[in-house]
């Protein structure tokens, strides 16, 4: 007898098997992706170890890396509708941190966030450092 | 009482009432007078001298996209300006009237219609009067650009090609925006970009300061007579005086 495809009260289980292999499979995947890649793909934000100012950053470490969003989003609104009165700013961040591709990108592209900032704001970046520092020898 | 004095007597005590009544409407009167001077005070105005300038000098524009990354592609169409000039036709050749060269910028109106009828109040103005366009917010509706009775706000078709002062932003397309009297400038105690050009070339014909301080050259050019706003007579409060016009 030719095996039925069709979903009778016999072959219901094999059907009921093969549907959660399809919907669960996915899930299953990057489960087993997430725990063997675990730590791998996590970048560390880039400090510059010879300069010691970051230590005294607007805020501490720990909140910078959790909150730092909510942070300048706030002084963002302060600045515009209040007049820059000191304090903190964009560009003071690349005072300490100069490079934007090691401070601002790695982890944002690891995290798949991508910024509207730099159309419009400015940034130092790697390349430019090094010809400020070649041409300041 | 005869029907003469009953109506002369009566008259005169409605009249005494009236005077009475009114009293606190005359004083509520006087107090938004000073409400609105008050409501002044701080506030930035600008005199744009058109007898000392020159057709030929562009040295505030230059010096205007130079400070703030006004976009320049070369092309009407695109191209964004905070101050320009532009040539007036009279209407009316035989009333003696001649083309005139006029610099126009946003007029900074103490009544913005701009900002008024921003959909996401993007556009507002500062306590200190200045009218800025929060670039984070603007989803470049272009009703400002409508509403703007100096057609002063330009629109970004485009992105900025050029970047020349790196510590200012510059801003991506599709947003709006007009002069702001250079904000960041006067927050750290300077003056607008085009003022220190004209004062550099010589001519002075951008004149900046504070019209209710008697002291100051703006309020003593006002008080000299000749000074005109435009279109003053929309009631927008515009903050930008004209001599010569």
């Amino acid at each position: 007898m030719k095996r039925s495809t069709v979903l009778t009260e016999k072959n219901r289980g094999t059907w009921a098997t093969v549907f959660a292999v399809i919907i669960l499979l996915p899930v299953v995947l990057s489960l087993v992706g997430f725990v063997f890649s675990r730590g791998e793909d996590t970048p560390e934000v880039f400090l510059e170890a010879a300069d010691s100012r970051w230590e005294n950053c607007v805020r501490d470490a720990e909140y910078m890396r959790f909150r730092h969003m909510d942070l300048l989003k706030e002084v963002r609104s302060d600045v515009i509708r209040d007049g820059l009165k000191g304090g903190i700013t964009l560009a003071g961040c690349g005072d300490c941190h100069h490079s934007r591709e090691q401070f601002c990108d790695r982890c944002h592209e690891a995290a798949s966030v991508s910024l509207d900032c730099w159309g419009c704001h400015y940034y130092l970046t790697d390349s430019e450092i090094e010809e400020l520092e070649g041409g300041g020898e | 009482m005869d029907r003469r004095d009953f109506i002369k007597k009566g008259g005169a005590v409605v009249a005494g009432a009236t005077g009475v009544l009114s009293l606190p409407v005359l004083n509520s009167c006087t107090a938004e007078t000073a409400q609105a001077e008050s409501k002044l005070a701080g506030k930035k105005w600008m005199v744009i001298d058109l007898t000392r300038c020159r057709e030929d000098c562009t040295e505030c524009m230059d010096a205007c996209r130079q400070e703030n990354n006004v976009a320049f592609h070369g092309d009407p169409r695109w191209d964004v300006h905070w101050i320009r000039r532009a040539t007036l036709h009279p209407k009316d050749q035989s009333a003696g009237l001649e083309e005139k060269d006029v610099l126009l910028m946003c007029n900074q109106c103490d009544d913005p219609p701009c900002a008024m009828v921003c959909p996401v109040q993007a556009t507002y103005k500062r306590d200190d009067g200045i009218v800025l366009v929060d670039h984070h917010r603007c989803i470049g509706c272009r009703y400002c650009m409508i509403a703007c009775p100096y057609n002063a706000r330009f629109f970004n078709w485009k992105e900025n090609p050029d970047w020349p002062n790196k510590e200012y932003p510059r801003r991506s397309h599709g947003v709006a925006e007009s002069c702001h009297f250079c904000a960041h400038l006067i927050d750290g105690g300077g003056r607008p970009a085009c003022v220190e050009a004209c004062e550099r070339s010589g001519e002075r014909a951008l004149i900046f300061g504070d019209l209710l301080d008697p002291q100051s050259e703006v309020s003593r050019l006002v008080a000299g007579g000749g000074a005109k706003r435009i279109r003053a007579d929309l009631g927008t409060q515009p903050k930008v005086y004209y001599l010569g016009l």
